[in-house]
């Protein structure tokens, strides 16, 4: 019986290499969940002017909404979000948006029939969505004064606006509605 | 020759391997489009497939047995 060297064999050569190129396929995606410090951002605001910092609000509760003009269920939140901003004091909550259209153009123009009272920054090539994790549309995270994220809301349905509103008051209260890691991580179906 | 079948399939795997690409869902934005879908207009596929299931007896739409008695 032939016995072929195992280091010059090039069917190990093709299995050794078709090991490495699965590692490059694997898509693995990191997803922040409650306990992890939010990326520190600055993006350039939707309309233009200036640019959006997540620093500037350390102090305050943040909400932070990634949407898209495309995406329905974003749409049905942005009203439900523009309501809570106005329930809660301006020093001690603040809303922030991330658009994630490749053509601004068309959030611009659901911006005008729907006028926010909260900056939203324009990422067109979507690299903060990767920073996040963001794995739905839309994604929105509570983070704390500390820049900690404390919730986690994935999709968005008529009435999940009463479960943030409970959230956000826990959190202004100074009892964080955090979970274990992975608590409320997403379940198979979206919605 | 084994080392160039070798090297034919990295080749073939490192093309294939290329699909593996996954749309993020923030990468959705054109196909999300209307004239991206199956059928651009939902309500006129609705009613193609109505009179297509009344005509052929057949029930529930394209596929699937039983039906035919006109009352659909």
């Amino acid at each position: 019986m032939h016995a072929s060297s195992p280091s010059k064999s090039p069917t190990r050569l093709a299995f050794s290499a078709v090991l490495v190129l699965s590692l490059f396929c694997a898509n693995v995606a990191i997803a922040l969940e409650p306990g992890d410090r939010a990326p520190a951002f600055a993006a350039p605001a939707l309309d233009g002017k200036g640019t959006v910092e997540l620093s500037r609000y350390r102090g305050k509760v943040v909400y932070l909404d990634f949407w898209a003009s495309w995406c329905a269920p974003c749409l049905t939140a942005i009203p439900e979000v523009e309501e809570m901003r106005s329930e809660f004091p301006e020093d001690d909550f603040q809303v922030i948006a991330v658009n994630l259209d490749q053509k601004t153009k068309k959030a611009l123009r659901f911006l005008d029939k729907n006028p926010i009272g909260y900056p939203s920054a324009s990422d067109p090539k979507g690299s903060l969505p990767g920073q996040f994790g963001v794995d739905t549309m839309p994604t929105s995270y509570l983070i704390d004064r500390d820049g900690v994220i404390r919730y986690v809301h994935r999709g968005f349905k008529r009435g999940d606006g009463s479960k943030l509103r409970h959230e956000i008051r826990a959190l202004l209260n100074g009892s964080p509605a955090a979970k274990a890691p992975g608590a409320n991580r997403k379940k198979k179906g979206n919605r | 020759m084994k080392r160039i079948n070798a090297l034919v399939l990295i080749l073939v795997i490192g093309a294939i391997s290329s699909g593996c690409v996954q749309v993020k869902p923030w990468e959705r934005d054109l196909l999300a489009r209307r004239d991206m879908g199956w059928e651009p207009d939902t309500l006129e596929a609705k009613r193609e497939a109505h009179i297509y299931f009344s005509k052929e007896a057949s029930m529930p739409g394209g596929s699937g047995g039983g039906g035919g008695c006109g009352c659909n």
